[in-house]
């Protein structure tokens, strides 16, 4: 049913709230964004972020934003079949890496690909990784962050899930001779494989899959692997062993809460995580889902002490599309991004960008939130901002997941 | 807290902040005695694109009709007139029509807005409002009084501040005063009061309004950088004075806190306003810090001094607590502690 026309579509008025909105940029029109953003300094000096798309037609986009107020698509690459989707990048100097994931198992291509973007202009495929096969849809988000290893949540040729749902693992696959990614390592959650001799794990009234969602990797424990497991919660795991990926301790909050756990975010020197839920439903039919703070004192013990307050779910439900929490600013390694363990910046649909202070990690502060208009062309009437970025320079670059394409903002607080 | 989960980039305050308001709501408060042009001046403001996305609240019946902009009017609220403490009513009436604000423009049933600014009525003295915001815990949170914006009308302020002891108050609490009707008033009149104003507080700034044309920064820039200029100790006939205790080595907090707390203890009704920066031994950048007669606002540490000078410079508006007894009472206590 049309937005316009469905009685119980609310609407709201847009807040910009201790964020000051430079610019939006509706990629030519193909502004419908998925959850990878990545920025390079170009050789030339050029700051370029390059950015997932939701949805096929396109790959990515690179977009010039050494001025944040004037972003500039620099190149916009096609997918080559209507069934894919690279919902997820990430990148280490001049290498980009790109994930492959198809609507359907069995379709191709499907995996992971190599680009040099030395030159933003023209990205030079360098390898690719292919993780097709009968019960695989291949990779659905990878990390890439030491410019060795690239972390993924993927299926694979030679693996069998015990329920089609549940096809996406934990691979690391070693880059270091970018033309030819070698897998290194794997692990599953138990009872996920056919194979397996342990029962399958009981499924989630939603039943979005047993299947690995972020794979997060930090050079301050390159020894540890913070990884979300969409319906089996979150596992601390040691891949000092990158062959042998052993779990150290699991957190889950699901039930009673509805599954779909994203993304882990480790604090280290604050002893604290942030763990994210995704909401996948419309109209908040999933609600409550949210950003986590943890107390990870002892590594083997999480303990959830907080969450991060969002709006009244009764003004944002009916808005048009998804309320509730996704990506969060993950502290990427490198030196183009922000590090912050006082300020946690995350995308919530319709509920916009909010930033929160946590300072005082039991008592999460919102401090600014931005809630712009449905940009053209939204077919949900209502932003759905779906990932968010913050370079060294704290600009805030974020994307709505259908239209809108990019935002880019300063922090006022 | 800081043990459990420390963290290098926030101090014994939390964490640093740009600006003292932090994340909160700025709220510039503006009072005046009745008829000095409180209501034609937050016209003109209102006009200017600094006055954009400005929510007004009126603590105060009756005034309506200011165009193109959000009027509130906390006494639209129904008043239980029962307790017989009318400060404390229209405390309550505001708190509700503050939070309802928030509120609203959380659910976004209200436009967006940046800033507040609270008319009050003239004959209002402005004190329990900024102890609102001190006592207050969740207003306290998403508010931030940036300054207290006096309105005085050149043709008849002299002699207001002669018999009203409210009008006395509102003058001694600004952190700007504006003069309006100058023109109407003639040169001497405008000259004369400017003398009296500054003998009950000489450390505002002190502006004219001629036809309520003000430069806007005026209603929105944070009051701190005003305070630099205080004049010591100046007494008027109700025993009020004012004074600037600085300090060129960095104060201990318990010092500065046992301290405080003693005088809030034994002279909290003299103590009309206290509010500066200080340098505490282990914070990096300067600690703002207020209080309002026995209540202490939450210390806030920013980020960095704003013009560099390392210096403690606390501004004390006192009646009959003289600068003498304040240093030796703070000598006294950092001997102790």
């Amino acid at each position: 049913m049309p937005a316009a026309s469905n009685p119980l579509t609310q609407t709201g008025e847009p807040i910009t709230w201790n964020f000051k909105l430079l610019a939006q940029n509706d990629l030519g029109g193909f502004g419908g964004m998925g959850e990878g953003m990545a920025v390079q300094i170009a050789k030339d000096g050029r700051r370029i972020i390059w950015l997932a798309h939701e949805s096929a037609p396109k790959n990515f986009t690179g977009v010039d934003v050494s001025d944040p107020r004037h972003p500039k698509v620099v190149v916009q690459t096609a997918l080559p079949q209507a069934h894919m989707r690279s919902n997820s990048l990430e990148m280490t100097g001049d290498i980009l890496a790109v994930a492959y994931q198809t609507q359907k198992t069995g379709q191709q291509p499907a995996g992971l690909e190599l680009f040099d973007v030395s030159v933003p202009e023209k990205p030079r495929s360098i390898s690719f990784f292919d993780c097709s096969g009968a019960t695989s849809r291949g990779v659905h988000q990878l990390w890439f962050c030491d410019g060795e290893y690239v972390h993924m949540a993927s299926g694979a040729p030679d693996f069998k899930p015990s329920n089609p749902l549940d096809d996406q693992f934990y691979r690391c696959i070693d880059v270091r001779n970018p033309a030819k990614p070698v897998e290194v390592g794997r692990w599953w959650m138990p009872g996920t494989s056919a194979t397996d001799n342990v029962a399958p794990p009981p499924r989630h009234p939603l039943d979005k899959g047993y299947r690995a969602h972020n794979t997060n990797v930090y050079p301050d424990r390159p020894d540890r692997l913070y990884l979300c497991y969409i319906d089996g919660g979150m596992f601390v795991m040691d891949i000092k062993d990158k062959a042998n990926p052993k779990p150290i301790s699991h957190w889950t909050n699901s039930p009673p809460y509805t599954g779909f756990m994203h993304t882990a975010v480790p604090l280290f020197d604050r002893n604290l995580m942030l763990v994210t839920d995704e909401s996948t439903e419309n109209s908040a039919k999933d609600w409550p889902k949210l950003i986590w703070v943890l107390d990870m004192r002892d590594e083997t013990h999480p303990i959830s002490i907080a969450t991060c307050p969002l709006p009244p779910v009764d003004a944002y439900a009916n808005r048009g599309g998804r309320f509730g929490a996704h990506n969060i600013h993950e502290n990427t390694p490198g030196p183009t991004a922000w590090k912050s363990d006082q300020i946690v910046l995350g995308t919530f649909f319709n509920g916009g960008l909010r930033a929160y202070d946590i300072s005082n990690p039991y008592q999460p502060k919102e401090v600014a939130a931005f809630v712009p208009p449905a940009p053209k062309g939204s077919p949900v009437g209502a932003i759905q901002l779906n990932d968010v970025y913050v370079d060294e320079r704290q600009i805030v670059y974020t994307m709505d997941r259908f239209s809108g394409g990019l935002y880019t903002l300063e922090m006022d607080f | 807290m800081n043990e459990l989960f420390p963290s290098p980039a926030a101090g014994m305050f939390g964490r640093r902040l740009k600006r003292e308001q932090g994340h909160r709501i700025p709220v510039t408060v503006i009072t005046g005695f009745l008829g000095a042009g409180k209501t034609t001046l937050l016209r003109r403001f209102l006009g200017t694109p600094e006055g954009k996305g400005t929510a007004v609240v009126v603590n105060e019946f009756g005034a309506t009709g200011i165009d193109d902009v959000l009027v509130r009017s906390s006494a639209d609220e129904t008043v239980l007139l029962g307790n017989g403490c009318l400060c404390c009513i229209a405390r309550s009436d505001l708190q509700l029509a503050l939070r309802r604000l928030v509120v609203e423009r959380e659910r976004g049933e209200l436009p967006d807005f940046k800033r507040i600014v609270i008319e009050t009525s003239g004959l209002a003295d402005p004190s329990p409002i900024l102890q609102t915001f001190a006592t207050d815990r969740a207003l306290g949170e998403l508010f931030h009084v940036e300054a207290v914006v006096t309105v005085v009308d050149a043709e008849t302020g002299g002699d207001t501040l002669g018999w009203s002891s409210e009008a006395r108050k509102q003058v001694i609490l600004a952190d700007r005063l504006v003069v309006t009707k100058t023109d109407i008033a003639g040169e001497g009149a405008a000259a004369a009061l400017a003398a009296q104003l500054r003998a009950l507080n000489p450390g505002a700034e002190i502006l004219e309004a001629v036809n309520a044309a003000l430069d806007p920064s005026r209603l929105t820039e944070p009051a701190n950088d005003q305070r630099n200029a205080f004049v010591a100790e100046a007494t008027h006939s109700d025993g009020i004075g004012s004074f600037v205790l600085t300090e060129s080595t960095p104060m201990p907090w318990p010092a500065f806190a046992k301290a405080m707390d003693t005088l809030m203890a034994l002279r909290g009704p003299d103590l009309l306003r206290v509010k500066g920066f200080l340098d505490v031994a282990g914070c990096n950048g300067p600690v703002v810090v207020q209080f309002v007669q026995h209540l202490a606002h939450p210390p806030v540490e920013l980020t960095a001094w704003p013009d560099g000078n390392r210096q403690s410079r606390v501004v004390f508006i006192t009646r009959k607590i003289s600068e003498r007894q304040v240093r030796d009472l703070f000598a006294a206590v950092r001997a102790l502690v």
